[in-house]
């Protein structure tokens, strides 16, 4: 695959929920927007990280704010464009490819809605190979790569630059922003040369989530039948094992919106026993499946909630009491296992008070 | 005693219970009209039962009329969509994503303006009134009348659709207009189209809900009308005039409710059998299992709470094909009874193969008699295989469980279900809708904002519960009765974090005291 067109868009969009793991928004309206520029605009060429040139300036461009947000506070079609093209003034450089932040949910549509607008590659993988919370969880500022100069690009046209020490900083002031100009942004950031972006990018993921996509398209239905198809899509990809974790209904879900974050637990109660329950821990994302005080799974190993009946993913912010769904678990890219990436992206660095363990390192 | 209707696209059913006991039933053909085969169906219950109308307390009808009118795109009013968010959203109007049919049916009269909130409480973009005073022009020039209003955050904050509805209504004073945040849920876009749909449905609401209300007035009927709605709930007739659009999916809902009562049993798959379609779906406690996903209501994503049912292509009248081994999707339907084989027409139906296996009887037999009996065989082993396959995707967990049979359909079943551990057919099953919709019972909700940083969570669902079931207990339910069936709720962040919007819904039986409208 060379390039992404129009009618990928929508096998894109599902593959990016299902890599989300609930966080990433409802990307329907990006999907729009995306078929509408595709289609006045042409194909987006996508390039592996290894076809670009050393020197090439790699701009990744993406959405920040709370998922919920986005429900409310519609994207508009020229936001990702304008945004780069604030973004290229600023700096004073033309890009010659724009990366995505994170291949899981609407931030894998906004960089080709941004390329298409100005008719320049994307770059075939993305900074998370899922969805994250925070910006210094991407491959991108654990590689090393420096967040600022980062522009920032609100719903009326505002905008903000920013130059900061560090990402951990970086992403306070951004989170500070976003929560300030209601709630979600368009941005530009961790802006790279070539060179390091080869060393710094989840590869390949823009072509595999239009697979994987398919694959949920084709196989719509009940979830206990997509389990093979999945196995046989994730299990010689850089992802791994997929794991079936749980069947069941929310009987509680309870989230709050603090520090621009959608923070809280669901709770699940197997179909037939009721004493057998799985909980969900929340920022955004799912992050942490437990079967009463055992870890079954956790981040950074990607937790899924789908439809039971449908397999359709289900994002953390339309999970809802009396939804019937299945969970699965799948094994993260090795980039996210090294000790430098789980410092950043270990139970541990959310808070939680244990060590990461490998989802095929747990016994199911 | 009640009285049940059912207004289906084929067949208009009623039923007269008393203290639950079914007194009589009837099945009639749905008329042109619609209110002649209700009064026909009034006629045929109230003559046969000889009731005193003095004894009638309710008159509760279920029908498909506004769901029909929205997939077959008719008797939609020209409808403006004004959307209050800019600058956000821009380029991306109302109905981007409606198939064009409905959009042209409707008319593409969107316009969006400044204003709406943002979720911290803070004006999006204040309201313009020079703005909104050009799309007031544009709406007399057009001869617009019907007006769905939908602002950002309009569920916490609904003071710029309030705004813009008065203006609305003081330039053109019989205006039709529907708010979106009364559709309550957040996701404008969704909300939004809910509200375009039944701001579309305005004028028609008012016709069919007066020609029910006359029909049963024009009988001697004095007792109040109810309409069901999606959730199995009842809705009096001066709210339908106001949201026609929460009668879509009653039809699947009271079927489901009718065998549940039918049967007795709480849990169970119900297979509704009908001319053209099987739809199944899952009763839990006692009610419809709803979807997760986004629902689509004649292709246009909208926010509504609907039960999840897989609709299969196989009913009476369904075409036979490549010897047995196809099934539908197509269908004579209701012409089932002219073009038929064993109504002398020369179309090979699902029900011709029934007959043709000598395990019904029905029309001429012998117009069957020389199918070859390998094809008979065959196609009915296809349809209990496409009833198994459909039975196992909705069935919650492995375990068999048992199948209530309804419709006109149910015939065709002769065989054990593999899916199922067993397969009921009600007596009466034929008329599960009415009964359905007799049954109905009465909803209440209520909505608070919250702190749980002031109260705990246990302690504030508790207390919207009371309300809800206060308002629940005003409409006539019985408080004995009455429990909760939804928990709703959306934080709102920022004001202060734990600040929550609850919204709790309850459902009782109707309170053998008499309650209802006025």
């Amino acid at each position: 695959m060379n390039r992404i067109e129009a009618h990928h868009i929508d096998d894109l969009a599902l593959g990016s929920v299902f890599l989300a793991t609930g966080g990433g928004g409802d990307p329907h309206l990006n999907r729009i927007i995306a078929i509408e520029t595709l289609k006045a605009r042409g194909p987006v060429e996508i390039l592996l990280p290894e076809e670009l040139d050393d020197d090439a300036f790699v701009v990744p461009v993406g959405s920040v704010g709370a998922p919920t947000v986005s429900l409310e506070l519609l994207p508009s079609m020229d936001e990702p464009r304008r945004t780069l093209e604030a973004f290229e003034k600023q700096v004073g450089r033309r890009a010659d490819a724009v990366a995505s932040f994170e291949i899981g949910g609407g931030n894998s549509l906004v960089p080709l809605v941004a390329a298409a607008g100005r008719g320049i590659p994307v770059v075939n993988g993305d900074g998370m190979g899922r969805a994250y919370p925070e910006a210094q969880m991407m491959t991108y500022a654990i590689s090393g790569v420096r967040p600022t100069p980062a522009l920032a690009f609100d719903y009326a046209g505002n905008t903000a630059l920013f130059s900061t020490q560090s990402t951990e900083v970086y992403e306070y002031h951004i989170r500070s922003f976003a929560a300030a100009a209601g709630g979600m942004i368009t941005v530009a950031e961790h802006a790279m040369s070539g060179a390091q972006l080869k060393q710094a990018v989840i590869p390949g993921t823009l072509s595999f989530t239009v697979e994987l996509g398919q694959v949920l398209r084709e196989n719509r239905g009940p979830a206990a039948d997509i389990l093979d198809p999945l196995k046989a899509i994730f299990e010689p990809s850089i992802y791994g094992e997929v794991r079936h974790l749980f069947s069941g209904k929310v009987i509680d879900k309870s989230t709050r919106i603090i520090g621009g974050y959608d923070i809280g637990e669901a709770t699940l109660e197997d179909f037939d026993d009721p004493g057998q329950t799985l909980c969900l821990n929340i920022k955004n994302e799912y992050l942490l499946a437990r079967t009463g005080d055992r870890v079954v799974a956790s981040v950074p190993d990607l937790i899924v909630t789908v439809d039971h009946e449908t397999s359709t993913p289900i994002n953390c912010e339309r999970l809802r009491y009396g939804q019937r769904v299945t969970v699965f678990a799948v094994g993260c890219p090795d980039f996210y296992r090294s000790p430098e990436a789980l410092r950043v992206v270990s139970p541990r660095s959310f808070g939680f008070d244990l060590d990461y363990v490998p989802l095929e390192d747990i016994e199911s | 005693m009640r009285i049940g209707i059912d207004v289906g696209g084929t067949h208009t059913d009623a039923v007269v219970l008393l203290d639950d006991q079914i007194v009589t039933s009837t099945k009639a053909l749905t008329s042109a009209d619609v209110m002649s085969g209700v009064e026909d169906a009034l006629d045929t219950v109230l003559g046969d039962a000889e009731l005193d109308l003095q004894q009638v307390e309710l008159v509760m009808i279920g029908t498909t009329q506004f769901t029909n009118a929205i997939v077959e795109r008719r008797e939609l009013a020209p409808t403006a969509a004004i959307r209050l968010g800019l600058p956000s959203g821009n380029e991306l109007p109302p109905m981007i994503d409606w198939p064009e049919d409905i959009a042209e049916a409707v008319g593409r009269h969107c316009f969006m303006l400044h204003g709406g909130y943002l979720y911290d409480g803070r004006p999006l973009a204040p309201l313009d009134d020079a703005e909104i005073d050009d799309v007031i022009r544009e709406l007399v020039a057009r001869d617009i009348r019907n007006v769905a209003i939908a602002a950002a955050f309009s569920p916490m904050k609904p003071e710029p659709e309030v705004y813009v509805a008065e203006r609305v209504r003081q330039a053109i004073p019989d205006a039709n207009i529907t708010l979106s945040h009364p559709f309550g849920r957040l996701g404008l876009v969704e909300r939004e189209n809910a509200a375009i749909l039944n701001a579309s449905l305005l004028p028609f609401a008012d016709r069919v809900v007066a020609s029910f209300v006359e029909a049963a007035r024009r009988r001697g009927l004095t007792c109040p009308v109810f309409i069901s709605q999606n959730d199995g709930t009842l809705m009096s007739a001066e709210f339908v005039r106001e949201f026609p659009a929460l009668t879509f999916a009653s039809g699947p809902t009271n079927s489901l409710r009718g065998a549940c009562r039918l049967t007795g049993l709480e849990d169970a798959i119900v297979v509704d059998i009908g001319g053209t379609t099987s739809d199944i779906g899952v009763l839990q406690n006692g009610f419809p299992r709803e979807s997760n996903v986004v629902v689509e209501v004649g292709g246009v994503r909208t926010n509504f709470r609907m039960p999840d049912i897989l609709a299969i292509g196989l009913g009476g009248g369904s075409l036979v094909a490549d010897e047995g081994r196809c099934i539908g999707p197509r269908s004579v339907g209701h012409r089932l009874v002219q073009e038929g084989m064993i109504f002398g027409g020369d179309t090979l139906t699902a029900t011709d193969v029934l007959v043709a296996s000598g395990q019904a009887d029905i029309g001429n037999p012998a117009a069957v008699a020389s199918l070859d009996p390998g094809l008979v065989q065959t196609a009915q082993g296809t349809m209990h295989e496409m009833l198994d396959r459909g039975i196992d995707a909705m069935k919650p967990s492995g375990h068999a469980m048992p199948v209530i049979l309804v419709g006109g359909g149910a015939v065709l079943v002769t065989q054990d279900l593999k899916a199922a551990s067993e397969s009921l057919r009600p007596e009466h099953a034929g008329v599960a809708n009415a009964i359905g919709a007799a049954i109905a019972q009465i909803g209440g909700e209520a909505e608070r904002m919250v702190s749980y940083r002031q109260m705990t969570r246990d302690d504030a669902l508790a207390s919207v519960t009371q309300d809800a079931t206060a308002r629940a207990v005003a409409a006539g339910a019985d408080p004995a009765t009455i429990r909760r069936v939804d928990i709703e709720e959306t934080a709102i962040p920022y004001m202060d974090e734990g600040a929550t919007r609850v919204r709790v819904k309850v459902i009782g039986e109707i309170s053998s005291r008499r309650g209802g409208d006025k």
